[in-house]
């Protein structure tokens, strides 16, 4: 109760709990917001012409304004944010999972097996995520490519190639190979290669309360390893965890726009909201206040959304973090 | 042996047992294709163009049974490291073009890109994170901390962008791309000599500074956009130990002796503070080549991240995805030791401790 009242106490975390919540409520509102076009059901809504090039400003049926080819902005942002949200929360539950259960039992075992643990922990620390995210879709492709998959034309969009291809599917492709395809490889990349920072918390962590004496007097009282681990080290040592999983949120979904924005895949529906837009962000005499809604709903939306996560993340930090209180 | 050496050599013996466990770890990846795609990591340098679909297969098969392609997992990663450590990394076919070598022509851009952003972030990143954090909750380090949240969540490209209209279309001071056309051909000509590869240096090396000018024209943007990231982190770090350190007893004994706060500040805190606040560049050194990487991508500069985008084309390109792999953690760890080396240099207790 005394954390809650010291973490409303400063009005930052109000606005990183207000903006967050905002983001939240709109992903969960989207169908409310902005129904689907029942002819043409998914997160692009065409409200005009197809072949119309030119973006038009804000009105009735596009709040925010339409990208060539006369796609709603405000369609698109809302089912964005839905995306954002799940894609964020996954990445940040699965690396946290995975770097919360590395670092403790390594700390936990210690020694020998602690040692080899935290080399390979560190060894991943030394990997780029980018070098990940080509690594992991060349092999899904590659896998897809046996079973008979092709893509139809060019190659996972973004500025270098502005039309994504379609991937064609054979009729006969095993249900692993379909499930494979629809998981994202830019989210099994980020997960395989962002929980480095997880594991050595915890395991710094755990390593100074595993000597403690409540952990001593479990063991004694013949508690098992899992029973000490999952009841008495975990809940202790998470809170550190915590504030980085929500700082990660923002950055992650920010990683994420910017991948699918050089056409690396991703497929983030703000960033890609930002590479139909990109042509028409420098206007005529290089003014980029002619069409401002080609970008600035979607820029606004990563902003906000990464500046929310991460004063939640501040806040959290300020009043879970020992040292700071 | 001096502590300094001591803690060269403690630092660099970690690099080999850095790189076995990540080549293990991407070997073992790429084991979830069949052998035919892994025999694809083999194929010489310059497969002739007129061989046709079925020769080429046969050679495929070849190399299957030659690298034990279908053997266990540690004899096929023994046979891949050999041949990877004498220096083939075998041949894109989307790059049409020997993996190693065309990794190694680009090395110099990324490189003065990445070393460029350095020098500019890392000094930015300690003065500002100092300042904000000796001025604790004062108006300086409510503007610090607002301005770092906003460049940490600013998209990078959009930024980009937002530069390009300014800077460039409007005020026609800064542009993008590598160099200009003019110095471009003078640059692949012969009489230009490439001593070091980084156009700024090499431009005055040759006597020419109007193509250091130009070069450096071309890399404010992208340098910018880089730094600015991590800039933001580095400061918020920065200022969190800062906040710490000021806390300590030794500052109030300072105090107490009459040394001005500006002095503590500089010349004792700051110091103290150094160490762990580059510890935090130094283990995101691996999202710093990211950025570096995603820069190239958006201004058009032709460094190793064109190995990644032409290897995500519609043909599957094993070897170009996995040298990029591969190069790319040579180069984090490289990154990895410069600032080592900056940190022990500006912090004594760090050479002391190895």
């Amino acid at each position: 109760m005394r954390t809650l009242r010291r973490f409303l106490s400063h009005w930052q975390n109000w606005l990183g709990l207000l903006l967050v919540a905002l983001f939240v409520f709109i992903a969960v509102a989207a169908p409310v917001l902005s129904p689907h076009d029942p002819k043409n059901p998914g997160s692009l809504k065409v409200v005009g012409r197809t072949v119309d090039y030119r973006p038009q400003p804000p009105s009735q049926i596009a709040p925010l304004g339409t990208l060539p080819g006369q796609l709603s902005i405000y369609h698109t942002l809302v089912w964005g944010t839905r995306s954002a949200i799940v894609f964020g929360l996954a990445v940040a539950a699965f690396t946290a999972v995975i770097g919360v259960l590395i670092g403790t039992t390594s700390a936990y075992f210690g020694g020998f097996f602690n040692d080899i643990m935290m080399r390979i922990t560190d060894a991943f620390l030394a990997f780029p995520v980018i070098a990940g995210v080509v690594l992991i879709q060349q092999i899904v492709s590659i896998t897809l490519n046996n079973a008979g998959a092709y893509y139809s034309l060019g190659g996972l969009g973004g500025i270098l190639t502005t039309v994504s291809g379609t991937l064609v599917l054979p009729e006969d492709l095993p249900p692993w190979l379909i499930l494979l395809q629809r998981i994202n490889p830019v989210l099994i990349a980020f997960i395989l290669f962002s929980w480095m920072p997880y594991a050595r918390i915890m395991n710094t962590v755990v390593l100074r309360i595993k000597q403690m004496e409540y952990i001593q007097a479990a063991r004694a009282l013949g508690a098992g390893h899992s029973t000490v681990i999952f009841r008495h080290l975990i809940p202790n040592a998470i809170a550190p965890v915590i504030v980085l999983a929500a700082r990660d949120i923002g950055g992650m979904v920010l990683l994420q726009a910017t991948f699918t924005y050089i056409g690396l895949g991703g497929n983030s529906l703000w960033g890609m909201l930002l590479v139909r837009g990109r042509d028409w962000v420098i206007g005529p005499g290089g003014n980029i206040l002619t069409y401002w809604w080609v970008f600035l709903p979607a820029t606004l939306a990563l902003v906000l959304f990464g500046v929310g996560w991460n004063l939640l993340g501040d806040g959290l930090n300020e009043v879970l973090n020992p040292r700071t209180r | 042996m001096s502590p300094f050496l001591r803690y060269l050599i403690n630092r660099t013996l970690s690099i080999p047992v850095t790189l076995f466990i990540i080549t293990a770890v991407l070997y073992a990846t790429v084991m979830l294709t069949p052998a035919e795609t892994r025999a694809t990591l083999y194929m010489p340098k310059n497969v002739s163009p007129r061989m046709t679909e079925e020769q080429y297969q046969k050679m495929l098969e070849r190399a299957v049974e030659r690298y034990h392609l279908n053997d266990p997992y540690p004899v096929q990663y023994f046979y891949w490291i050999t041949n990877l450590v004498q220096g083939n990394w075998g041949y894109s076919p989307t790059l049409q073009e020997d993996v190693l070598t065309a990794i190694l022509r680009r090395t110099p851009v990324t490189a003065e890109l990445t070393l460029y952003s350095i020098l500019v972030f890392i000094p930015l990143g300690l003065i500002s994170g100092a300042v904000a954090g000796s001025r604790q909750n004062q108006s300086t380090d409510y503007r610090f901390r607002l301005t770092a949240f906003i460049a940490t969540s600013l998209p990078p490209f959009i930024l980009a962008l937002i530069l390009i209209a300014i800077f460039y279309v409007n005020l026609h001071w800064l542009a993008p791309g590598q160099t200009s056309s003019a110095v471009s051909s003078v640059v692949s000509s012969d009489q230009f000599r490439q001593y070091t590869g980084l156009l700024t240096i090499d431009g005055l090396l040759n006597g020419r500074p109007d193509i250091s000018l130009d070069a450096l024209r071309h890399l404010v943007m992208p340098v910018f956009t880089l730094a600015i990231a991590h800039w933001a982190t580095l400061g918020r770090v920065t200022r969190a130990t800062m906040i710490e350190e000021l806390k300590k007893e030794y500052v109030v004994a300072a105090k107490a002796h009459g040394i001005p706060g500006q002095r503590i500040i500089w010349r004792h805190t700051l110091r103290n503070a150094i160490a762990p606040a580059l510890t935090s560049s130094l283990l995101s050194a691996a999202s710093l080549l990211t950025g570096v990487f995603v820069v190239e991508i958006i201004f058009n500069f032709h460094g190793i991240s064109v190995i990644a985008v032409q290897s995500m084309g519609t043909i599957p390109d094993a070897p170009a995805a996995m040298g990029f792999a591969i190069y790319s953690v040579i180069v984090v760890l490289i990154l990895m030791g410069i600032l080592d080396l900056i940190q022990a240099g500006l912090d004594p207790r760090i050479r002391e401790e190895a």
